[in-house]
């Protein structure tokens, strides 16, 4: 026991000391905080402030559609123009130049008969701006919805609060954008963190084999302690740096910018969030470290083990997968089954209980389902490791490793 | 009771066979030399004397006991490949490593500075690891085999790679060791070095013992029989029946008498002829003959497939 704890607090102390954690520390968050939120913010952003032409016979329309298109969350920049053979050219070749800034035109043509409907076609300057093109089309729909109305002989006003957008209540959940957001937040920051300190582990162990450091340990020492000293060194390396993260947000939710942003409701991230968000990192690293150990013994040189690196890689790539199948429907039978397989409990569980009431009886066996991986995973690696790690100049193949696995 | 016993051990990786049945006992306080060419089982032999490989058949006792992990606090092992952390400071790595081999930080502390005043690197112990020479780190790994005052030093190569002043620095501290009641296993492919260290020796070649015994036992067993001559005159001498053999590089001969053959009887006759003597030595072989001759013998032996007697 005490040579664990010298050795996990040796790798913990020198981790802890390099600019790279340093750099980790800060940069992630913030990273992290630009994809999920920026990335949000930049497509409703281009959705707002699109500049459009629509061009159009009928003028009462036009001037309908381009009121609709600048108010309430729209702030569309429109120019009016009655069709002509010259003016679609014009915009085909505006829509060509590099620096134009317009988004795209609608051409309306007025129906042949009275009572039918115009026809809309919209050329835009980007095949795949989704966003435009669905306000567009609700814009339209509202515009000729109000037509109608008024046709039928309904007021202005009567109008107006008829079509007024419908307000549901979050407050007793938070603000469910937000909640949503930092939910995401925390599953990428838990993937990332897992994928950066289960590489870590596997090469602190090759760097120690090609120093051959562990030579002089293993004369001392069993392989066994080596391995958990050095697992739990570098794990606890990761939990600083998500205590340092939480603190500062901490710190940040307490200022009155926070409390602005969160419009005085609850704070994105509860309190119940970080703590299973702390112990799903805990065996989530255990688990993935461990198999991150064990492909380090059995490999020479870092490009060796990127070649193994799939083994980590892959059954996070397969959490990420399933985000689609749990984001819509939390509490399906899919859902609950892939959150209970150990390797995907660390993030897909956590992610349920971000978003909805998981029963307790799935979370408490998900942690016993992970416990008895990571045993079987450690009681594996470690044989991995007793062997592999002395194992110089050729790569083992499977039946070699299987062999390892029987001898004592 | 013999510090470190190994009875018939067997060690065969894949399709190579490392060590094949070998059996040889230290006793304590003595200094014993493991020899043999590189590649012939020496760090092999020596992993499985503590722990960190098992012998396929065989058995290792260290102190008179079976092997069991507890009794390595008492021994001091040195690698062939030297490891360090790198970017650890000095002090701190010996601190560290005294700390894994149950010693106090203070004690690990103490003795460390103690030791690098000793081998004389006091001025680098801030440092990082890396920062250093080779020398220098080896000198430092050799003081973390000793802090914990080990009973059994077991030191692969330890010499290699060393310039001569500090050789002979780590040579002396080893003796000092043995003085002190400390039993050293070192192992390596100088001959020269052996001949003035060790009391005891091992030899192996392709696996296998060759060679075993005190080293005065073993010089006793080959006749001194080797004479070195400085000579300028005539070089008649040469032809004097009692010379079996003679190598003459322009008057330094070198001869092998014939057995039963008197070297003063040679003299004698040289003398008389008019030769001028400047030096006559009569020698026993050296470590190193010995050596070639075991090893020419084992592998002419070996293609007749008889046995070997070691």
């Amino acid at each position: 026991m005490h040579n664990i704890w010298l050795i996990a607090r040796r790798e913990y102390l020198e981790r802890i000391r390099t600019r790279a954690f340093l750099i980790a520390t800060i940069l992630i968050p913030i990273v992290m905080g630009i994809f999920v939120f920026g990335s949000s913010y930049l497509t409703s952003r281009a959705k707002f402030s699109s500049h459009v032409a629509i061009v159009s016979a009928d003028p009462t329309f036009a001037a309908d559609l381009k009121h609709e298109l600048q108010t309430g969350r729209n702030r569309m920049t429109v120019d009016l123009l009655t069709p002509s053979d010259a003016v679609r050219t014009r915009l085909n070749n505006d829509l060509k130049t590099k620096d134009g800034d317009l988004t795209g035109y609608l051409w309306v043509t007025s129906p042949t008969q009275a009572n039918a409907r115009p026809t809309f076609s919209y050329i835009p300057r980007s095949a795949g701006d989704l966003a435009t093109q669905n306000t567009l089309s609700n814009s339209i729909r509202n515009t000729l919805t109000r037509e109608g109305l008024v046709h039928e002989g309904m007021g202005a006003s009567a109008i107006d609060s008829l079509m007024a957008p419908v307000v549901i209540d979050t407050s007793k959940t938070g603000d469910s954008r937000t909640a949503f957001g930092a939910a995401y937040l925390l599953f990428f920051l838990m993937y990332m963190v897992i994928m950066l300190y289960g590489m870590n582990t596997a090469r602190s162990i090759i760097e120690e084999k090609t120093s051959r450091i562990f030579e002089v340990m293993l004369a001392t020492i069993k392989p066994e302690e080596m391995l958990a000293g050095k697992i739990l060194g570098v794990g606890s390396v990761g939990l600083t740096q998500i205590a340092v993260w939480m603190l500062a947000a901490a710190l940040l939710g307490s200022t009155p910018l926070a409390a602005s942003l969160t419009h005085g409701g609850h704070a994105p991230i509860s309190a119940t969030q970080i703590f299973f968000f702390v112990a799903y990192f805990i065996f989530g690293f255990l688990l993935y470290s461990s198999i991150a150990a064990a492909l380090g013994a059995m490999t020479n040189s870092e490009q060796e083990l990127q070649q193994l690196n799939m083994f980590l890689v892959m059954p996070l790539g397969f959490c990420m997968l399933m985000l689609f199948v749990i984001v819509p429907a939390p509490n399906s039978t899919l859902a609950q089954i892939v959150s209970l397989i150990p390797f995907c409990s660390p993030l897909l569980m956590n992610f349920r209980i971000s978003l909805t009431t998981v029963p307790a009886w799935q979370i408490g066996l998900s942690f016993a389902l992970m416990t008895f991986t990571i045993l079987a995973i450690l009681w594996v690696a470690s044989r991995i490791y007793r062997v592999g790690v002395l194992m110089y100049g050729k790569k083992p193949n499977l039946s070699e490793i299987m062999r390892w696995l029987k001898y004592s | 009771m013999p510090i470190v016993e190994l009875q018939h051990v067997r060690k065969a990786y894949d399709t190579k066979i490392a060590v094949a049945d070998l059996s040889f006992t230290i006793e304590p306080g003595s200094m014993f030399g493991l020899l043999g060419p590189n590649g012939s089982g020496k760090t092999s032999s020596i992993r499985m004397m503590i722990g960190i490989t098992v012998p396929d058949s065989g058995t290792v006792s260290l102190f008179g006991q079976p092997f069991r992990r507890e009794l390595l606090q008492r021994v001091g092992y040195l690698p062939e490949e030297r490891g360090l952390y790198k970017k650890m400071k000095v002090m701190e790595q010996l601190i560290f490593l005294g700390q894994l081999r149950g010693l106090d930080a203070q004690t690990a502390s103490k003795r460390a500075h103690m030791w690098a005043e000793r081998l004389e690197i006091t001025p680098a112990i801030h440092k990082k690891t890396e920062e250093l020479s080779k020398g220098m780190q080896q000198k430092i790994q050799f003081i973390s085999t000793l802090l914990h005052e080990p009973d059994l030093i077991i030191m692969d190569e330890p010499f290699s790679g060393l310039d001569p002043v500090n050789a002979v620095l780590l040579m002396d501290t080893l003796l000092d060791l043995r003085k002190q009641g400390r039993t050293i296993l070192f192992s390596t492919h100088r001959m020269d070095q052996v001949e003035k260290l060790c009391d005891n020796i091992c030899l192996i070649h392709n696996s296998r013992l060759i060679l075993s015994g005190s080293m005065r036992e073993i010089k006793s067993r080959y006749p001194a029989n080797r004479v070195v001559i400085h000579f300028t005159g005539d070089a008649n001498f040469l032809n004097h029946p009692a010379v079996a053999e003679s190598k003459n590089y322009e008057g330094h001969a070198e001869l092998h008498l014939r057995e039963g053959a008197d070297a003063q009887q040679l003299l004698a006759s040289a003398v008389q002829n008019g030769t001028r003597i400047t030096r006559f030595e009569v020698m026993e072989p050296t470590l190193e003959e010995i050596f070639i001759e075991k090893v020419t013998e084992s592998a002419r032996a070996m293609q007749a497939g008889e046995p070997i007697r070691a």
